[in-house]
């Protein structure tokens, strides 16, 4: 071509200068495909991760079939209920008066018969603070609560007899909450109330006569709030109302259940000692019935002593959880106080009060139960039968049984085949507590939300959840959390964990190491070291094993199912060596079969990077320890090996992270779809976190992939600290080589 | 050798021993040799065990009378229940989920390391390889769990509920092919590395543009080791099982839609294996027959990929 020239083979002048333009055009535009590949790539690895994360955390509709917080109240009331010297009554002006007359007693109810009795008791302050006007309003004292009434725009509007009764309500709430003994809101507050109610009444409000209304008007909710409600009816009455106001007592919740999530209802008003829940208040919107808050007042608990009592003015919050239980002298709760019995006067088990004083003084959470209560309280909520069969697969105490007798018990133990609780340890706390979780509180998960329509979306999620399960909380979960690591497997997604799964992969990982490490080093020695390789067999061994690095995972699997499994199935299953547990042999499908069949599969990995190890170590080495007159192995062992030993290690722990990520081998190999206990050594039925995910994607259920997602940031943490210490060992090989 | 200094006489005295102790057979040498000759031939018995469990359970299979070798590998539908036993279905959706992931691992493999080999500075090129290293590390179960809560929710949004079922070839296809990018890439990536340096040099003399000198001058240099790469990937998206056992979906069916769901041959291994298997029944012993099938596709793939790059080593020594 170079000695034919011709003008239109080889362009001139400014068609060249556009030639190369374009030449290097093309070629950016091409730079730019290349590195959109990359970027791709790094794309698919963060989206893979954020697809994880966002399964792995999200809103949650969980309900319990029993409220924990209900079982701690029952805990808690039973042991002030037990305490030394303890009067309960119903009637608080029994308590006031017998305070009055013991200077060493002490109780609490509402601040309204404390005031109708001040003569004869004496208020403590609790952390220094006094209950009063102020500290009551401002929330500085501890045991106080807020009283409301709710009502709606609608019913305000449609009704006007509502409307006058609320109104009429604020303009005497401060006498009359006064006159029943609680804290008025202060009169900003008041004033606020009045103003949400003029804005929601079309007419704009005004000054009421009862005399003008008649109809009827049905108040529901709190017993706290009833007597103030029914004080407010009566003068309403007086005033000249001709209809009728009927004030109902059926507990702040109950009050909400009537208004907020039947389809119709006939209530106008609620009282109520709280203020309204996300989920009432959603339930409610979702039957158009927007609720208006109006608060009226505070309800205030006084911890009272008797008025002669001068050691005692001032508790803090712990000395007042210590002066109702347990303890039975003064100075025991503080040393400065006499050494005299406590006199205890509170509320009864039914009273609303004491449930208020629990639950605010004792701030405790179900987990935090001692053993003996959290085993009291799945005693009560479980059938004997399954309480035997509980105790026989663990037992709760080592020196008496909760619900099998030891007659039975003792008969059961000398069975040929007796029951893993005649010989494991007792349960312990955690173990207890998930029983009970599992058992009694029940939780359940009605229906999960990704992260991401957790964040943007909530509160349609919320809205959704108050239509379609009333009593269910809305709740943030992160699927990753400690009761999920610890808990063994379960086919209750809600209390299910992978405890087993970890186990099980460190097991495995366990033989697997023990069998790969020393046969993959022994046979890059010999390859590297003695094999001759103009020897056919030699070489044949070398094509061999990176043949096998490129043989498929699953076929190691079928290896493994027909050799490990079956074949040497005695051995596998421990049976040579007499450690077949009676009843739950795993024919072969055990951790030892496992972790062989991994570490088959890893061997052509770690023998060809500990080949690279060993071939980096210089010759020199060699020949000055021979030299020396070292022998071979002398030479191999005190300075090849050692040379070689961080790279060797690298590549192991490289191995041993593609083995815990291996899935599909074990599968064939036959890993358990469902075990719940530990593993407890290698002739054990076994499970692996990887087999765990596999089984949790495959079910059609969301909760699973919540759990699937959670279960593989585990392993990933796991395969990144493994990654992390194989990258820290290469680096410090690299610069001690350098 | 003479020495100037005469030796200190003691030295002289165990030089005498040396001679003795060299006779002296070494039995403990003899052993540790004997021993690591064995952990290297275990190697070769693994490969035993593997042609020898996969070939005794195929042929209980083959001589079961219930399935000839003609029907096995002519056969269109397989459902061991009414003893029909056709490879076709699976061999067929093994090929289609291989085939979706090579056309996504090809280009972007190929393109990334033209990028890294031929464009990317070392600064760039130290942070980017440890990232797909870190893709390339990740568990196949893990680019399962992706392929169904990710690309096949994907899938269907774009492409429409109605035309993409909830477990597909596509879907998984692709995730396989996402799976072995950092494989292509990295042997493709070794192979232009190996390409003489005098090579890209004598292009820029001619005037050539960086990318003339990657696409007309390097590649076609380096196409055996690219060529071997794309090879073996191949055979590791044949092998692949978790993905195609998650997100292809189960019962074999012969099809060529991509949006259809298809069982592969190593996504029926697992599971069938994964159930409550019978010793000795036709269903073992037929995954065994699919897993010998299997063995050989990989095999040779891997024997060709090396062959490929032996003939490439030959064009520059």
């Amino acid at each position: 071509m170079i000695d034919q020239p011709g003008a239109d083979l080889y362009p001139q002048g400014e068609a060249i200068q556009a030639q190369i333009k374009k030449r290097h055009r093309t070629g950016r535009i091409w730079r730019y495909l290349f590195f959109t590949a990359l970027v791709l790539a790094i794309i698919t690895l963060i989206v893979l991760m954020l697809n994880i994360i966002n399964q792995s955390f999200g809103l949650v509709a969980e309900q319990n079939a029993v409220p924990p917080n209900m079982l701690v109240r029952d805990y808690q009331e039973g042991r002030l209920l037990s305490a030394s010297n303890v009067v309960t009554s119903e009637d608080d002006f029994y308590l006031a008066e017998e305070i009055g007359a013991d200077p060493q007693a002490t109780g609490f109810f509402g601040y309204a018969f404390f005031k109708n009795n001040e003569e004869q008791l004496k208020a403590l302050t609790i952390d220094g603070v006094a209950p009063n006007a102020e500290t009551v309003n401002n929330g500085e004292y501890p045991l106080t609560r807020p009283l409301y009434i709710y009502t709606t725009a609608d019913i305000l509007n449609s009704k006007p007899e509502v409307a006058a009764f609320v109104q009429y309500y604020l303009d005497n709430a401060p006498a009359v909450v006064k006159g029943v003994g609680y804290f008025p809101a202060g009169t900003e507050e008041l004033n606020a109330a009045k103003a949400t109610v003029a804005n929601a009444l079309e007419s704009g409000g005004g000054t009421v006569n009862p005399a003008d209304h008649a109809g009827t008007i049905v108040a529901s909710g709190s017993s706290t709030v009833w007597p103030v409600t029914s004080a407010m009816s009566i003068w309403f009455e007086e005033d000249g109302f001709a209809g009728d106001v009927i004030v109902e007592r059926v507990g702040t919740t109950g009050g909400f259940q009537d208004f907020c999530y039947a389809a119709t209802t006939d209530v106008d008003i609620v009282n109520a000692s709280r203020p309204i829940s996300q989920l009432e208040f959603e339930a409610c919107r979702s039957h158009d019935r927007e609720p208006l808050e109006i608060r009226i007042g505070t309800d205030a608990l006084a911890v009272v002593v008797n008025h002669e009592n001068d050691f005692v003015s001032d508790v803090s919050q712990a000395e007042l959880q210590n002066l109702f239980v347990e303890t039975e002298n003064w100075s025991a709760v503080n040393s400065a106080w006499p050494a005299a019995p406590i006199r205890r006067f509170i509320p009864s088990e039914d009273s609303g009060t004491l449930d208020f004083f629990v639950d605010t003084v004792f701030d405790t959470n179900l987990e935090d139960l001692p053993y003996d209560s959290l085993v009291e309280i799945l005693a009560g909520g479980i059938s004997l039968n399954v309480g035997r069969r509980l105790e026989r697969e663990q037992r709760f105490y080592a020196d008496t049984l909760v619900f099998e007798d030891q007659a039975t018990w003792d008969e059961v133990c000398a069975e040929a085949e007796p029951p893993a609780g005649c010989t494991a340890p007792p349960r312990d706390q955690n173990n207890v507590f998930l029983l009970v979780q599992e058992r009694i509180v029940q939780p359940q998960f009605l229906e999960t939300w990704y992260l991401w329509p957790s964040l943007t979306q909530r509160d349609e999620i919320v809205r959704t959840v108050a239509e379609k399960y009333p009593n269910a909380e809305v709740i943030f979960q992160s699927w990753i959390n400690g009761q999920f690591i610890t808990s063994p497997q379960s086919s209750t997604p809600e209390i299910a964990g992978i405890r087993t799964a970890i186990l099980g992969s460190l097991w495995v990982i366990a033989i697997t190491f023990l069998f790969s490490f020393p046969l993959g080093v022994g046979a890059a020695i010999y390859l590297e070291e003695y094999a001759d390789h103009t020897k056919r067999f030699n070489q044949i061994i070398q094509t061999n094993i990176n043949n096998l690095a490129g043989v498929p995972s699953i076929i190691y699997g079928m290896l493994g199912l027909a050799v490990f499994v079956r074949l040497l199935e005695p051995l596998t299953s421990g049976a040579v060596f007499g450690a077949v547990e009676s009843g739950v042999t795993a024919n072969g499908r055990t951790i030892l079969s496992a972790g062989l069949t991994l570490g088959l599969l890893i061997l052509p990995i770690i023998i060809i990077s500990a080949q690279e190890s060993i071939r980096a170590v210089p010759g020199s080495l060699r020949q000055a320890s021979l030299g020396l007159g070292a022998t071979k192995w002398q030479t191999i062992w005190n300075h090849v090996l050692p040379n070689a030993l961080p790279g060797i290690l690298t590549g192991t722990i490289l191995s041993m992270s593609r083995a815990i990520g291996e899935t599909a081998p074990l599968v064939v190999v036959g890993a358990s779809t469902f075990i719940t206990f530990d593993p407890t050594g290698p002739f054990s039925k076994f499970t692996v976190l990887p087999i765990q995910i596999y089984q949790w994607t495959a079910r059609p259920q969301q909760i699973f992939r919540n759990l699937a997602g959670a279960a593989i940031i585990v392993l990933l943490f796991l395969l990144l600290t493994m990654n992390a210490t194989a990258i820290y060992l290469r680096n410090r090989f690299s610069k001690r080589m350098g | 050798m003479e020495s100037d200094v005469p030796l200190p006489s003691r030295v002289i005295q165990t030089s005498k021993t040396t001679e003795t102790l060299q006779k002296r057979p070494r039995i403990f040498e003899w052993i540790i040799e004997g021993s690591l000759f064995v952990a290297g031939a275990i190697s070769i018995l693994t490969t035993v065990g593997i042609v020898w469990v996969l070939l005794s359970e195929a042929l209980l299979f083959f001589r079961s009378g219930e399935v000839s070798l003609v029907d096995f590998f002519t056969g269109t539908t397989w459902q061991p229940r009414i003893g029909e036993f056709g490879v076709l279905p699976l061999v067929n959706a093994t090929l289609m989920v291989s085939g979706i992931a090579m056309l996504v691992a090809l280009p972007l493999g190929l393109a990334t390391a033209i990028y890294l080999s031929e464009y990317a500075s070392p600064r760039v090129r130290t942070f980017m390889k440890p990232i797909l290293e870190i893709l390339a590390g990740i568990p196949t179960v893990v680019y399962g769990y992706f392929a169904l809560t990710f690309m096949t929710p994907l899938l269907r949004n774009v492409l429409g509920p109605d035309t993409v079922q909830i477990f597909n070839t596509a879907s998984a296809g692709i995730v396989v092919g996402i799976l072995i990018i950092p494989l292509v890439s990295s042997l493709s990536e070794d192979a232009l590395h190996a390409v003489p340096d005098a090579l890209r040099q004598a292009s820029y003399g001619l005037g050539a543009t960086k990318l003339e000198t990657s696409i007309k001058v390097i590649l076609p240099a380096a196409l055996s080791g690219i060529t071997a790469a794309f090879v073996v990937a191949i055979s590791r998206a044949v092998g692949e099982t978790m993905i195609v056992a998650i997100a292809a979906g189960a019962g074999p069916k012969f099809t060529f839609n991509p949006f259809e769901s298809a069982e592969t041959m190593t996504g029926h291994i697992v599971r069938i294996s994964g159930g409550d298997l019978s010793y000795n029944s036709i269903d073992y012993n037929s995954i065994f027959a699919i897993g010998l099938l299997l063995f050989f596709m990989t095999l040779t793939l891997n024997i060709l990929s090396r062959r490929i790059v032996s003939r490439f080593r030959e064009v520059y020594e």
